[in-house]
């Protein structure tokens, strides 16, 4: 009787939350996959209008882009995978180490993206060079959009963990910006093998 | 050590490379669509139940995320065997 209402129950601790992060980087998540859905879709129809520039398409284009790109992607998503593994061990230097080494990773992606185009439009291939191209760029530069949303967000718990605000209590946010991150390498998975290897 | 997270790592950037090699052989045709469709949702289940964990979370969050990755590579299947019926359908006029 002397307790106050709630105090006797255990308090919830944020691994038995059910939704990874917190709900609105969910929401955020969703969106940009709808988004990515229409865009697949636009891609689609322009395949299906335009088979024989889709086929040709491919060959243009420098694959060790397209898989450099993947590679620092997967390989930065597997230093956040080791960052939210570190803080919930409440191991703080080493979650910083693996949040930057998952920042300079992704930045890779801006960097690689800025010389595959100076490539390609050193070989013509411009926005108007074909439908393919078009529909490339498209997807592509929306994709490098997110990326960079991701980078910002690396930034931010990169400069927090430095701080030491995380705790394995407390990380919701780290892992919040860990999954938006797998969020967008996902999504480059799908478009890698669109541009670079499906004909 | 070489843990789960490893793992993955290594069968992803595996898998990645696969697709460059087959990129650059030049095929094309139904096995190159089926194999396309067959990697986008093996790397991209592994990412969602790896990378992301999604396993003990929020039972519509995980399919979303899986139903995502199982759509589009029907896409690709679709797209590559019924493109004159995507092409009529999406004709105006």
């Amino acid at each position: 009787m002397n307790d106050p209402a709630g105090a006797t129950l255990p308090a919830p601790t944020l691994h038995a939350q059910p939704v990874p992060g917190n709900k609105g980087i969910w929401v955020g998540i969703f969106c940009v996959l709808v988004e990515f859905l229409l865009l697949f879709c636009v891609y689609f129809i322009a395949k299906a209008h335009h088979p024989a520039a889709f086929e040709r398409g491919p060959d243009q284009l420098a694959t060790v882009a397209g898989v450099t790109i993947t590679l620092l992607l997967l390989t930065s998503g597997y230093c956040m995978v080791k960052a939210v593994a570190a803080i919930r061990r409440d191991a703080r230097r080493t979650t910083f180490f693996w949040v930057l080494a998952a920042l300079l990773l992704g930045l890779g992606y801006p960097i690689v993206k800025f010389f595959e185009i100076r490539w390609n439009v050193a070989h013509g291939i411009d926005g108007t060079a074909g439908i393919f191209y078009t529909v490339y760029y498209y997807l592509t530069l929306n994709h490098l959009v997110h990326v960079s949303w991701g980078l910002l967000g690396l930034i931010w718990v990169a400069t927090r963990t430095a701080l030491g605000v995380y705790s394995s209590r407390d990380h919701s946010g780290l892992e919040a910006a860990a999954m938006y991150w797998h969020g967008t390498d996902v999504l480059w998975l799908i478009i890698f093998p669109f541009f670079y290897v499906l004909r | 050590m070489i843990g789960k997270a490893e793992r993955t790592w290594l069968t992803l950037v595996a898998l990645t490379l696969a697709g460059a090699w087959l990129a650059e052989t030049g095929h094309a045709g139904w096995p190159l669509s089926l194999v396309v469709a067959g990697l986008i949702a093996v790397k991209g289940r592994l990412v969602i139940d790896r990378y992301m964990a999604i396993t003990p979370a929020h039972p519509r969050i995980r399919r979303i995320l899986h139903g995502f990755v199982t759509l589009v590579p029907l896409m690709v299947i679709f797209s590559h065997g019924w493109g004159d019926v995507l092409r009529r359908l999406t004709t105006l006029g």
